[in-house]
C-alpha cells in the first residue's frame, strides 16, 4: 500500500513537472516587449546561421503553433493528477530567470508641493526611499516587475491608486502625486566600460490630484 | 511464473525493500527546522513590513485590488482582514511548532494549507519560493521528522538527541523534489542568453535587472568574464542535477561492481553539486533581494546526506570528536 502511493506521489511529481509553455500561448500580448523581440530576433538569426532559414515572425508563429500544441498534450496527461496539486498546492513548474529582461522598468513616485515636483521614491535609490520597507519588500518587487508589463495595465493602475491614498496621508500638503515608470535597455559590459549613459524614458504615469484622499 | 512475468515482481520488490529502509531522523530533523524558521521568517517579514494587509486583504476591506482566493478563504468568508490575519497568526503558530517539534505533521498540514492559501490569494504578488515552501511542508506531513532535535524528542527521551529509526523514504522523496526543481528550472531557460550563442550573458543581464539586486551592479561589467563562466556552469549544474541521484543510487551498494558504478563511487559528485549549489545559493542571496527562496531551498540539502555523514560533518563544525561510523 505505501510503495504504491509514494509510486503515485513520485508520478504525479513528474506529470506535473513536465514543462509547459502556458506562460508563451497565455501572454501574447507580451510578445511586443522589446525583450520578448530581442530573443526572437537573436535565435531566428542563430537558426538561419545553422541552416534552418527563419525570421522574427515565422519563428514566433512557429513557436506559438508549437506551443499551443504541447500545452494541450500536457494538461491531458496532467488530468488524473491536477486534483492532487489543487488541493496540496504541490505545483512543479519552476520557471525562474528564464529570461533576462533587457527592458526593465523602474516605479517612480513623485509629490507636487508648493508647485515643485519633488521625487519620493525611486526603485533602487538610496536617497528616495518613501514606503521603501513596504515598496522594496521580496513580494512587492515580484508584483512591481510583473506590473512593468503592459498586460498587467489594470492591476498596475489598481496599485497607483493605493499608493495615491497612501501619498495623501503621508503628504498632508501634497497637491498631487505622480507615478511611473522609468523604463530602459539595461547596458552590456561594453557600454559600461564605455562610460555609454543608458537610453530610457518614462512612461505610464499616472497623475492623482490628492485632494479627493483627505 | 515466466522470467518475464518474475522481473516485474522482482522490481516490486525490490521498490518495497527500498521504502522499509530505516534510518536516524537527522537529516529529516533538520529539513523541518530549516522549513520551519524559513516560514517563519516568510511570514514575521511580511508582518514586518505591514504588507498583509496591502497584499492579501480584498479592496473592500483594504487592499489594493479585488482577490478572490481558495476554497478556504471563500468557506471562512472571503479575503477579510480578519480572515486573513487569523489565517496568518494560524499559519505562523503551525511555523513555531514545526521548528521546535511538536506535533509536527498536523503544524506542517495546518502550515501548509494556511501559506497555500495566502499567496494565492494574489497571483501577482506570489514569489517562486511560495510552491517550492508548500512542497517541503507536503513533505513533512509524510515525514517522522520529530524522532531527534525535536521538543517531542525532549519529552519522550528527556535529551535533544536520539538514534531512534525512520523510515527513510520521505528523505528520498525530498531529493526527488529537489531534482525536479533544479532539472526544471534549468529545462526553463530558454533564453539565448543562457547558451553560447547569447555569449553566456544571463547572469550578467539578469543581475542589472532592478526587480532582484541589492544595490547597482554595474560593477559587474568589470568581472563580465566571471559572469560568463558563472552562466556555464549554473546552466549545466542544472540540467545535470539528476546525475546525483544516479550518484546515490550507484553509492548505495558500492559492492555490486560494475564499471559505471566504480566509477561513480569514486568520483566525488555529490560534493561537487553541493558546493556548487551552497556557492550559487548564498551568492544569489549576496547580490539579489530573494527573500527566503536561498533557506527554503538549502533545507533540502542535508537530506542529500545518510544520518552517519550528516553527524560526521556536524560533529567536525562543532569541534567535537567524529561520530562512530555506523
Amino acid at each position: 500500500m505505501r510503495a504504491g502511493l509514494v509510486l503515485v506521489h513520485l508520478l504525479a511529481v513528474g506529470l506535473l513537472a513536465l514543462p509547459d509553455a502556458r506562460g508563451i500561448e497565455e501572454s501574447r500580448a507580451s510578445w511586443a516587449n522589446p525583450t520578448v523581440q530581442a530573443e526572437l530576433r537573436a535565435w531566428s538569426s542563430r537558426l538561419s546561421a545553422v541552416g534552418w532559414q527563419t525570421d522574427p515572425t515565422t519563428l514566433r508563429n512557429d513557436v506559438l503553433a508549437v506551443a499551443t500544441s504541447w500545452n494541450a498534450t500536457v494538461t491531458t496527461l496532467r488530468t488524473p493528477v491536477q486534483p492532487y496539486e489543487d488541493l496540496l498546492g504541490v505545483r512543479q513548474r519552476w520557471r525562474m530567470f528564464v529570461v533576462p529582461h533587457r527592458y526593465p522598468a523602474k516605479l517612480h513616485v513623485d509629490i507636487l508641493e508648493d508647485g515643485r515636483w519633488r521625487t519620493v521614491y525611486a526603485a533602487r535609490s538610496p536617497d528616495h526611499r518613501w514606503r521603501g520597507a513596504q515598496l522594496d519588500d521580496v513580494r512587492v518587487r515580484a508584483m512591481l516587475f510583473r506590473y512593468g508589463w503592459e498586460r498587467y495595465r489594470r492591476e498596475y493602475r489598481a496599485f497607483a491608486r493605493w499608493l495615491a491614498r497612501r501619498a495623501g496621508e503621508d503628504f498632508p500638503s501634497a497637491e498631487r502625486v505622480r507615478i511611473r515608470w522609468w523604463g530602459y535597455r539595461t547596458p552590456s559590459p561594453r557600454e559600461v566600460a564605455d562610460g555609454d549613459a543608458v537610453p530610457g524614458e518614462f512612461r505610464q504615469t499616472a497623475d492623482v490630484a490628492l485632494a479627493r484622499f483627505r | 511464473m515466466s522470467a518475464a512475468s518474475s522481473r516485474p515482481a522482482r522490481w516490486w520488490a525490490s521498490w518495497v525493500r527500498l521504502l522499509d529502509t530505516r534510518e536516524p531522523g537527522t537529516a529529516l530533523a533538520l529539513f523541518r527546522i530549516v522549513t520551519g524558521l524559513s516560514l517563519t521568517y516568510a511570514l514575521g517579514s511580511m508582518l514586518a513590513a505591514d504588507l498583509v494587509e496591502v497584499l492579501w486583504v480584498d479592496l473592500a476591506y483594504g487592499g489594493y485590488r479585488s482577490l478572490e482566493g481558495r476554497w478556504l478563504v471563500r468557506a471562512l468568508g472571503g479575503a477579510t482582514g480578519a480572515v486573513v490575519h487569523t489565517l496568518v497568526a494560524i499559519t505562523l503558530l503551525a511555523g513555531v511548532l514545526l521548528t521546535v517539534g511538536i506535533v509536527a505533521r498536523g503544524a506542517a498540514l495546518v502550515a501548509g494549507q494556511g501559506w497555500l492559501a495566502l499567496t494565492t490569494l494574489n497571483p501577482d504578488a506570489m514569489c517562486a519560493y511560495d510552491p517550492l515552501l508548500t512542497n517541503s511542508l507536503w513533505l513533512l506531513v509524510l515525514a517522522d521528522s520529530t524522532a531527534t532535535l525535536s521538543a517531542r524528542c525532549r519529552l519522550r527521551e528527556g535529551r535533544w538527541t536520539s538514534d531512534r529509526l525512520v523510515t527513510a523514504w520521505p528523505r528520498y522523496l525530498v531529493i526527488a523534489q529537489l531534482t525536479v526543481l533544479y532539472f526544471g528550472t534549468g529545462l526553463s531557460k530558454i533564453s539565448v542568453h543562457w547558451t553560447p550563442g547569447g555569449g553566456f550573458s544571463a547572469l550578467y543581464y539578469i543581475l542589472q535587472q532592478p526587480s532582484w539586486q541589492r544595490a547597482d551592479m554595474t560593477w559587474l561589467a568589470s568581472v563580465y568574464p566571471l559572469t560568463q563562466i558563472a552562466t556555464a556552469v549554473t546552466w549545466l549544474w542544472e540540467v545535470t542535477w539528476p546525475v546525483v541521484v544516479l550518484a546515490l543510487w550507484l553509492r548505495r551498494h558500492p559492492d555490486r561492481g560494475g564499471r559505471l558504478r566504480r566509477r561513480f563511487v569514486r568520483l566525488p559528485i555529490r560534493t561537487v553539486y553541493v558546493a556548487i549549489g551552497l556557492t550559487m545559493h548564498v551568492s544569489a542571496g549576496a547580490l539579489m533581494v530573494l527573500g527566503p527562496f536561498s533557506a527554503i531551498t538549502l533545507a533540502y540539502y542535508p537530506c542529500l546526506f545518510r544520518a552517519p555523514e550528516l553527524e560526521r560533518g556536524l560533529s567536525r563544525v562543532a569541534r567535537r570528536r567524529p561520530a562512530p561510523a555506523r
